[in-house]
């Protein structure tokens, strides 16, 4: 059973489903929803994805139905053939997806049918029903893969060898998700696989249609996505491997390797690229040595976020800047199952860095329940995690403020700074945080 | 009907004949059928907003709020930007430690859609009130527990004597108008049944109206679009002439608002935004009201100042302050003038907003080409022909749309301004287009009063001397429509509100 939410960390299914499409070049959402649906998506996106804002099919320009009474009364089917049959006059896109909101599905239109009618005429219109009672941004992403993958997709398209697909980076939800991507492809390209990451912008349809000649889909999260990749091998054939986010030398050497014995690439190829990759992420770090030891920056971690977050921040803490993570909060809304996936994936990190994980969506309770764990700490001056460090979102700067600790936002919401190519993914990624979290320290200077 | 008694506060194409799709002139406007232009509609559209974004952009800025949105998960997703925009206002008004916005969505899922969600409302109240301790708690009704039939008004005041904090109202279901300026209303709606009629204490008393003599107090009605810069030039401006101020009811507290029952005239500087409410004070409280100007541009300001004045004899004085503030205005925008002569501009904003800055920009020797107004209602009417007499009779396309960037992008390819002036969110089209543009309003800057004058022409002439920006992005952008699309009437989807059959005959009358 649901309880109300303190400030939700994620949109509804329609909010997800939406920034997905938005993410897709060339394609366009018509909402079949409320007036205000898109917008409040689309609202949120354009803040706390750290100023991602409207490009040319999305914000105030998204096709939309806008019903009312009327339509809430008598049925919207009509008003959403009319906009439909408008959109594909007036908007020039390779792929039109209708999603919906709450309004629609408690009223049943029958939207199916009224896309199938365009369907049958060849036109490249799919639909998801993703009102936001259904539940949250997660949610629907999963819909709208289940509509991608079962309307869009080609089937029966012969196999490439070294083609994957990516799966569990939800654009929004992982704030730097283009830059992630992109870094994930490069990497990925340089020991010869190459990789359908979708929501970058520079994927297109083409390679969204094609999808199913991958060889194996990549799932990069314990929890988001794999609905789609289950899907995506049950339709067409596309066995799928689930990996934490690689952020950071370690975690990245890690990650390839494992997808290099998949695809069996040459040892040598792989450790070359491992090498460059390395000297790449020490040539930079090396000079900061003075002030990393000097200034003891060594910090208890305190990591907020949802799962592919909580979990990739804190293992690279952990292991790449020798921190100690103490507290990870993680504040998807996850059922059992998916808690213990989470919870399997935090118990390989060696226990002496491991830290406490609780599962919480509200950020007061967070802030409740990492006190409760400092008071059983028991020590003496009150203080068992000084020098602590908070990297979460915006929504925990008081945290840090109230532990007199440093902070720093990777998470959803980030309303202070403008994200564009910016991602923590690889050993540049890594290199990133790392310049990101030691500016933060020296930042008073 | 009116504040006071409506339980729900009725949509602004009911209240006010409010009108969203009109593609027309700025001579044709003030001819059409009041009657057609609320009914008409698009036969495409893009994503609007809804009543449910201005009514929770205002009630967050009340200090100490809780917010609870009944509904689905998402309704309240919005909010992280509307905490963007109200920390700004914080940090203009010198509280740069202002504590984040805090709302919360009661979450409604599949399962609560069959049973209800009263139950689950009721909870949140309760343990909200406990665990936050808020001095307010708002709850705001959306889309989905409206249709269920879930009975807000019968759980708040079911647990209204549990709780200590003041419990506030509002009924904001995005499908119930077309019009999302209705929001203002129903913030209105909800802060004056939540401090006054349904206070604890009553409502304050009415207070003995003002005799000559006495020095006044005015309310002045602020508007999320109405920054700390202009506050004070307003505030400036009435304290001149011997006038004190309340601002209110954004960002006041029960207290302030409260006191606005307590002034001896109630201002608007936006008259569609504040009718409601003014209407309030003035039948329940007989505070008499100036409602029809906003002080943008000189023209304006000096018919708003001087109506103000008139209500307590003090046109001597605003007459004085009005000479003097214009001489100096005139003389400060001078070295701006040579690059602004003549410029076209394409004006977008809400209608009032639109029009009297549209009157601001005449003043500065530039001439309107277009109007893009949210949505049309009698506030605006008499504007539009005082723009078109401002320069000669030239008549300029007007369009009526809650947003609609596909007729916005049509409208400019054909007009091709030489200036855009736009809302934000407004903004990023024209300059996809390579167009030089300025926000119509930020809340940093000042617009309103003498110093807006001047601010605005030095913002323009600023945009005017390199727009670069913009001129490389339209060189580098792709087109979300089809090249068709600018072949077309930009007014092709806009379907009249008659009925069908009178709809060809009317049009040829």
């Amino acid at each position: 059973m649901s309880t109300f939410i303190e400030r939700p960390r994620y949109q509804c299914a329609l909010g997800g489903a939406l920034v997905t499409i938005n993410a897709i070049e060339r394609a366009v959402a018509i909402v079949h929803a409320s007036p205000g649906c898109a917008a409040a998506a689309d609202g949120a996106a354009a803040f706390g994805g750290g100023y991602w804002g409207s490009t040319v099919h999305d914000g105030r320009a998204t096709p939309s139905s806008n019903i009312v009474e009327r339509e809430v009364i008598f049925g919207g089917e009509e008003r959403l053939a009319e906009q439909i049959s408008a959109t594909l006059d007036v908007v020039d896109a390779d792929l039109y997806a209708v999603i919906t909101g709450c309004m629609t599905d408690i009223i049943g239109d029958d939207v199916r049918s009224v896309v199938n009618e365009f369907r049958r005429q060849g036109k490249p219109v799919i639909v998801a029903e993703t009102g936001g009672f259904k539940g949250n941004s997660t949610v629907g992403y999963e819909f709208l893969w289940d509509a991608l993958i079962n309307q869009f997709v080609s089937k029966g398209l012969p196999k490439k060898d070294r083609l994957v697909n990516i799966f569990g980076v939800l654009p929004v939800q992982d704030v730097f998700w283009r830059g992630n991507l992109l870094e994930l492809k490069r990497l990925l390209s340089a020991i010869g696989i190459e990789a359908n990451t979708f929501v970058t912008p520079f994927d297109d349809t083409a390679s969204l249609k094609n999808a199913s000649q991958a060889a194996l889909s990549i799932v990069l999260s314990d929890v988001h996505g794999q609905k789609a990749a289950a899907l995506f091998e049950e339709v067409h054939g596309v066995p799928y491997i689930t990996e934490s986010l690689p952020f950071g030398p370690t975690a990245t050497e890690r990650f390839l390797r494992r997808i290099a014995e998949l695809f069996n690439i040459s040892s040598a190829k792989l450790n070359r690229v491992l090498k460059e990759e390395r000297r790449h992420y020490y040539q930079f770090i090396n000079p900061l040595t003075d002030l990393f030891t000097d200034q003891d920056f060594q910090r208890f971690g305190v990591v907020i976020g949802n799962a592919n977050y909580a979990y990739a921040v804190s293992r690279f803490i952990a292991d790449d800047l020798g921190w100690i993570p103490y507290f990870a909060a993680i504040t998807d809304i996850l059922d059992e199952q998916q808690q213990a996936a989470v919870l399997a994936r935090f118990a390989t990190i060696p226990e002496q860095a491991r830290p406490k994980v609780i599962f919480e969506t509200d950020t007061s309770r967070i802030r409740e329940r990492l006190f409760a764990e400092l008071e059983k700490e028991n020590d003496p001056y009150g203080t068992p995690i000084s020098p602590a460090f908070v990297i979460g979102s915006n929504l925990d700067r008081p945290l840090a403020a109230d532990l007199k600790a440093g902070f720093w936002g990777v998470s959803y919401p980030i309303t202070n700074r403008v994200v564009t190519d910016q991602g923590y993914l690889g050993y540049r990624g890594g290199l990133r945080l790392a310049t990101e979290v030691v500016s933060a320290l020296v930042s008073n200077r | 009907m009116g504040l006071k008694e409506d339980r729900v506060v009725p949509g602004r194409e009911d209240r006010v004949a409010a009108c969203m799709a009109y593609g027309g002139s700025a001579c044709s406007i003030g001819g059409e059928s009041k009657a057609c232009l609320k009914n008409s509609e698009r036969g495409f559209s893009q994503a609007g907003i809804c009543q449910l974004l201005p009514t929770l952009g205002m009630l967050l800025t009340l200090p100490d709020i809780a917010v609870i949105i009944h509904g689905a998960i998402g309704c309240g997703s919005a909010g992280f930007g509307m905490n963007v925009s109200i920390r700004l206002h914080h940090l203009l008004r010198g509280n740069p430690n202002a504590k984040d916005s805090l709302w919360f969505s009661t979450n409604l899922d599949e399962a609560d859609v069959v049973h209800g969600g009263e139950q689950r409302l009721e909870e949140t109240i309760l343990t909200v009130n406990e665990r936050y301790k808020p001095k307010s708690i708002v709850v705001v009704q959306t889309c989905t527990p409206s249709i269920i039939g879930d009975d807000l008004v019968g759980v708040v005041e079911k647990v209204r004597p549990l709780v200590e904090a003041n419990i506030l109202y509002a009924h904001c279901e995005g499908f119930k108008t077309k019009v999302w300026a209705t929001g203002y209303d129903v913030a209105f709606h909800a802060m004056i049944h939540g401090y006054i009629e349904k206070d604890k204490e009553g409502p304050p008393p009415r207070k003995a109206p003002w005799q000559p003599g006495q020095r006044p107090t005015v309310n002045v009605i602020n508007l999320a679009s109405v920054g700390k810069p202009d506050e004070e030039e307003i505030e400036r401006l009435l304290n001149a002439i011997g006038i004190d101020v309340t601002i209110g009811p954004n960002f006041a507290d029960r207290e302030k608002v409260r006191q606005l029952t307590q002034a001896d005239l109630t201002v608007s500087i936006c008259p569609t935004h504040d009718d409601y409410l003014v209407d309030y004070l003035h039948t329940e409280y007989g505070i008499p009201f100036v409602l029809k100007d906003m002080p943008i541009g000189l023209e304006n300001t000096r018919n708003w100042l001087l109506d103000i004045a008139g209500k307590f004899g003090l046109e001597k004085e605003a007459l004085a302050l009005i000479e003097a503030e214009e001489a100096r205005a005139r003389t400060a925008v001078e070295r701006f003038l040579p690059v602004l002569k003549g410029i076209r501009v394409f004006l977008s904003a809400g209608e009032f907003r639109a029009l009297v800055t549209g009157g601001l920009f005449q003043e500065l020797g530039m001439e309107i080409v277009g109007v893009r107004s949210y949505h049309h209602d009698e506030f605006g009417t008499d504007f539009y022909g005082r723009l078109v007499n401002g320069q000669q009779g030239k008549d300029f396309p007007v369009d009526i749309a809650n947003f609609q960037p596909f007729e916005l992008v049509n409208l400019l390819q054909q007009v091709k301004p030489d200036l855009f002036a736009g809302h934000i969110w407004d903004n990023a089209w024209a300059a996809r287009l390579g167009y030089p543009t300025i926000t119509i309003f930020r809340i940093f800057d000042y617009y309103v009063g003498y110093r807006g004058f001047y601010e605005v022409a030095k913002k323009a002439a600023r945009i005017l001397r390199n727009h670069s920006f913009n001129a490389n992005l339209s060189r580098n952008v792709t087109d979300a429509y089809r090249p068709e699309w600018y072949e077309q009437n930009a007014f092709k989807y806009i379907k009249s509100g008659l009925p069908e059959g009178l709809q060809s005959d009317t049009a040829a009358v």
